[in-house]
């Protein structure tokens, strides 16, 4: 069961990290049913960090699990580096997503039982994966963790805990990695040091992030931000200032309104 | 409190299942034999039946109370244990310690008399087909009617009650309390059922081989010196598990489980323990007298029968009662895990990868439960056989033995592994929200 997933001869990133295309997803059936992903098309280049913001319940969630390969679009196509993700059980679902896709959830979603150390090497061991010591201990201290390797996960503050969580995303050397409000709990302070982290994935290690967030500020790190409104894409923006999102999602809100 | 405690009994019906079956199952055994008592106080019963059934009443009863105390209260540290988010709710809203504890110490009381009402008509049928057995067998007169009394209704419902109450007072309070638990209490209870355990099963050579009572010794020193070995097994466990070097990520994922949850453990590993020991212990005694009843060349007498038929009562009792201490620690357990099996799918583990650690897991618990009962259990065995038999191993082959091994593995890994796929069917985000 534990096959190799890393891949023999690697061609290389491919130039187009994440791709969308008409992707439907709803939940429930009958009258009680909710369209959360209304034919999104979208096309990330590699080595990008974008937002996705949009008003409470506007799918972003939706839209990176269906990106993620945590959730199974109802329709249309995901490609990840380059690699189409087909039906399947769930366990070929699990094997696609370990080397191309890294995930960092709000809430962590750290083992408790096993320590930072432990939970950062957790999805090589399960990929069946050599485990290089020095280079998660590289990781660790790259995200100011080098001195709490044997540490607990409750041991831990929030900011802390979300910084393992990036440590683990990032050991994997996934091409995408997909965060859903990672600075959601977190102060000011905290929240700077994980946006500076997932900054340098893209910058130094040219990683392709895309982080949902409902902060304008988190939102200006990024290099462009998309606008989801009711399950569709609502605009974009590039190189986005604190101000000009603000703006923009004051905007959205007026626009959903007059639709009504 | 008492109106939240049944409120939150309502909402949540199939939480206390186990409680209310531990309590109905120890009420109807403590009822079924004191009605002995009841049936002995009748007027015109002569002194020889009387003192039947009142040896069968007093001994099966004290053995009953202690295990409707050990079921109710596994169960119940279970139940408290799962809901240890809600009592922290409760206190962060501004409950008092006293007030969560008498929540919950009112919910099991209501539970124990469900349960104990629940176990009045069972119990009268019991108590009425056990005194057939006895006059059967001769040791009491035919003409003794069956009567289910004062003593049988108070002492069922009464032990329960208070078992359940006590069961549910120091479970709240081990979850409430904000310190780290002592270690030495829990030491010291160990090494005192292992001295004793000790002393039992020593004193079985001051018997003669034709001493009625021979059995007792062994048999309350097996029980004991397994007592002990499951409140030290977890510690033991976690020694071995440090240089147990088992393969794959699954492997590598049980090994690092069973380290953090050793506490957790012995819920599982004493019912464990208990049903090895008792069940091979009391077959195999049972065994070496029938075989040394049958070389002596006599018929077997009445009381020789009668002790046969309450050996074998009390192994399924317990055995009964372990299996539900076991079931429910095993289920409760892995439902609770639902949460951290979501949490390793999104960290990159397969279904499978998920319930093969469940499985190596569970195999690891029965092969420590199984050796440390049939280690307790041979502690009572071969003095027995020797003081009985002139032989140190009874004549009979493995075969009880892997019997009860067999059932043992077999509700332990099955628990587990079909809570566990019912727990990994749901969508992995979906499983990480609902426990968060
Ligand atoms: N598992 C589910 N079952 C039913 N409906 C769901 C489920 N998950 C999401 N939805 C619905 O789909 C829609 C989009 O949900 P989604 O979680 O993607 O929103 P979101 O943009 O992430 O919101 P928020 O900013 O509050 O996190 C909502 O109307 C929600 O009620
Ligand atoms: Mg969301």
């Amino acid at each position: 069961m534990f096959h190799r997933a890393r891949r023999t001869n690697d061609p290389g990133p491919a130039a187009e990290a994440l791709r969308l295309v008409k992707v439907g997803k709803s939940y429930g059936t009958g009258a009680g049913a909710v369209t959360a992903l209304d034919g999104v098309t979208l096309g990330l280049a590699r080595g990008t960090f974008t937002a996705v913001m949009g008003p409470s319940g506007s799918g972003k969630s939706t839209l990176l699990q269906c990106a993620a390969g945590l959730e199974r679009p109802d329709s249309g196509i995901v490609r990840v580096d380059g690699a189409e993700m087909t039906g399947g059980g769930e366990a070929e679902l699990t094997r696609f997503r370990r080397s191309r896709i890294g995930f960092v959830f709000q809430q962590y979603n750290l083992l408790p039982t096993l320590t930072v150390a432990q939970n950062t090497i957790l999805p090589l061991k399960l990929a069946g994966r050599r485990v290089d010591r020095a280079r998660v201990r590289e990781v660790l201290t790259a995200v100011g963790l080098g001195d709490r390797l044997g540490h607990l996960p409750d041991q831990l503050s929030g900011g802390q805990r979300q910084r393992v969580a990036i440590a683990r995303a990032l050991v994997t050397e996934p091409r995408v990695i997909f965060a859903d409000e990672p600075t959601g709990a977190l102060d000011t302070r905290s929240a700077r040091d994980v946006l500076v982290l997932l900054r340098e994935a893209v910058r130094v290690h040219g990683r392709t992030v895309v982080m949902v967030t409902h902060d304008p500020v988190a939102a200006s790190y990024a290099d462009s931000v998309v606008f989801l409104a009711d399950g569709r894409l609502a605009g974009e923006l590039h190189a986005p200032t604190v101000d000009a999102v603000a703006e923009r999602l004051a905007h959205l809100g007026d626009d959903v309104l007059l639709e009504v | 409190m008492f109106a939240l405690a049944l409120r939150s009994l309502r909402k949540r019906p199939a939480r206390c299942t186990a409680t209310l079956l531990s309590a109905f199952l120890g009420a109807a055994i403590i009822m079924t034999f004191q009605s002995m008592h009841d049936t002995a106080g009748r007027p015109g019963v002569d002194r020889v039946s009387a003192e039947s059934l009142s040896t069968a009443a007093s001994v099966v009863g004290g053995y009953g109370t202690l295990l409707v105390f050990f079921a109710v209260a596994s169960t119940l540290t279970v139940n408290v244990r799962q809901r240890r988010s809600e009592m922290e709710l409760l206190r962060c809203s501004g409950a008092t310690p006293a007030q969560i504890g008498r929540m919950v110490v009112g919910e099991a009381v209501v539970i124990a008399l469900v349960g104990a009402v629940l176990a009045i008509g069972p119990a009268m049928l019991g108590g009425r087909a056990l005194l057939g057995v006895f006059q059967d067998s001769g040791q009491v007169a035919r003409s003794v009617d069956y009567s289910f009394g004062p003593v049988a209704l108070m002492s069922g419902i009464g032990i329960t009650v208070l078992a359940a109450a006590g069961a549910a007072f120091l479970a709240v309070r081990r979850a409430t309390r904000r310190s780290v638990p002592r270690r030495g209490a829990r030491r010291l209870l160990a090494y005192g059922a292992l001295a004793l355990g000790a002393v039992a099963v020593c004193s079985t050579f001051a018997f003669s081989a034709r001493d009625a009572a021979l059995m007792a010794p062994p048999a309350y020193g097996a029980i004991l010196l397994s007592v002990g070995c499951a409140l030290v097994s977890p510690k033991l466990l976690t020694t071995v598990l440090d240089r147990l070097p088992l393969p794959g990520a699954s492997g590598w994922f049980a090994v690092r489980n069973l380290r953090r949850r050793a506490a957790e453990l012995s819920a599982v590993l004493m019912p464990l323990i208990l049903f090895t020991c008792v069940a091979t212990a009391t077959l195999y005694m049972q065994a070496v007298e029938n075989d040394a009843i049958d070389a002596s060349g006599l018929p077997k007498s009445v009381d020789a029968k009668n002790l046969e038929t309450l050996n074998l009562v009390v192994v399924g009792i317990i055995v009964v009662f372990a299996c539900v201490m076991l079931v429910n620690s095993l289920y409760a357990a892995t439902t609770y895990r639902a949460g951290e099996f979501g949490r390793q799918r999104l960290a990159g583990a397969t279904p499978g990868q998920v319930l093969a650690a469940v499985g190596v897991e569970s195999v690891v618990l029965t092969v420590t439960g199984v050796f440390f009962g049939t280690l307790a259990g041979l502690a009572g065995i071969l003095p027995f056989t020797l003081v009985r038999s002139d032989t140190p191993l009874p004549g009979r082959g493995p075969g009880i033995w892997l019997g009860v091994v067999a059932v043992a593995a077999l509700v332990t890994v099955g628990t587990s592994l079909l809570t566990a796929r019912h727990a990994v069917r749901a969508p992995a985000v979906e499983a990480v929200t609902l426990a968060a």
